[in-house]
């Protein structure tokens, strides 16, 4: 099965947001300022990058049809 | 009751689920109820725990086990537990004055409209510090301790509004409430933290106090 760039573009924004809210989740364990940064560095950031690169996944259907699998109709 | 912190965990755990769902099979999001999963699962329930996360972390940062678990904190922990009541903080915390998992900021907050933010912002300077900067010899305050941070709690109360000492010459209570006569620096409650004298008094803890099978002293 073939996946297009979008999907794993997906793919990509969904395992960092994953990753980063398991983060945040191992953060919370701790009352330390470590815990904290952890939140912060690791967690917050890794958030962010995923919910960017799905956006970027969105904006960029309407760039490039012909990757996303899109052809022309057939007449 | 359910406490904040388990809600918290729970939406954590359920959003893995869910951007871990779309992760592993994106082909969901060609449905209209896929696309929808994914909005959820990878842009509302992550900003959603994060912004949620970060006011739990805010919370934690209050308490007194977050500020004393710095290596550089220890002896002000320390010496909330000392066994004589002349030591203000020790007698604030022992007697419940204030909250005692919440003993540091409730007297090391500035009571203004922007003090609890202020209070934040040098908590982060404090972690950097603590990780990257240089921790200086002696800590200090940033101010000298102002009245008001103690009137916050005291003002009214008739201990301190008819307390002998407070009124032993005519306008001395309103020197106190106007911060132009100190609580602490004038010789009438100037032993506070005292960490340089810790290692010759005895420390009191709560558990001394059950065996004891004594009240308060």
């Amino acid at each position: 099965m073939t996946s297009t760039k979008m999907q794993r573009r997906i793919r990509i924004a969904g395992t960092l947001v994953s990753l980063g809210m398991i983060v945040e989740l191992i953060s919370l364990l701790w009352t330390t300022p470590t815990a904290f940064i952890l939140f912060l560095i690791p967690g917050a950031i890794l958030i962010v990058a995923g919910i960017l690169f799905y956006l970027y996944s969105l904006v960029s259907v309407a760039e490039s049809p012909a990757d996303e699998g899109i052809t022309e109709p057939v007449i | 009751m359910i406490s904040p912190t388990v809600i918290l965990i729970g939406t954590i755990v359920v959003s893995i689920i869910l951007a871990g769902l779309v992760a592993s099979r994106p082909s969901v999001t060609n449905s209209r109820g896929g696309k929808i999963l994914a909005f959820v699962s990878i842009l509302l329930f992550p900003l959603l725990v994060t912004s949620m996360g970060v006011d739990e972390h805010i919370e934690h940062s209050k308490t007194t086990a977050f500020c004393t678990s710095c290596h550089v904190m220890e002896d002000y922990g320390k010496s909330l537990h000392v066994d004589d009541a002349s030591y203000l903080p020790a007698a604030h915390f022992q007697n419940n004055r204030v909250p005692r998992d919440k003993a540091c900021y409730t007297c090391h907050t500035d009571y203004t409209m922007y003090g609890g933010f202020r209070s934040k912002l040098r908590g982060l300077r404090h972690v950097y510090v603590q990780y990257i900067g240089k921790i200086p010899e002696k800590i200090e305050l940033y101010n000298a301790y102002n009245n008001r941070e103690c009137l916050h709690c005291h003002a009214g109360a008739r201990s301190f509004e008819e307390g002998a000492t407070h009124n032993m010459e005519d306008g001395r209570l309103d020197l106190i409430k106007s911060n132009k006569l100190s609580c602490l620096s004038t010789g009438c409650h100037e032993v506070v933290h005292n960490v340089s004298g810790l290692k010759d008094v005895k420390l009191w803890s709560e558990n001394d106090k059950k065996n004891d099978g004594g009240g308060e002293k």
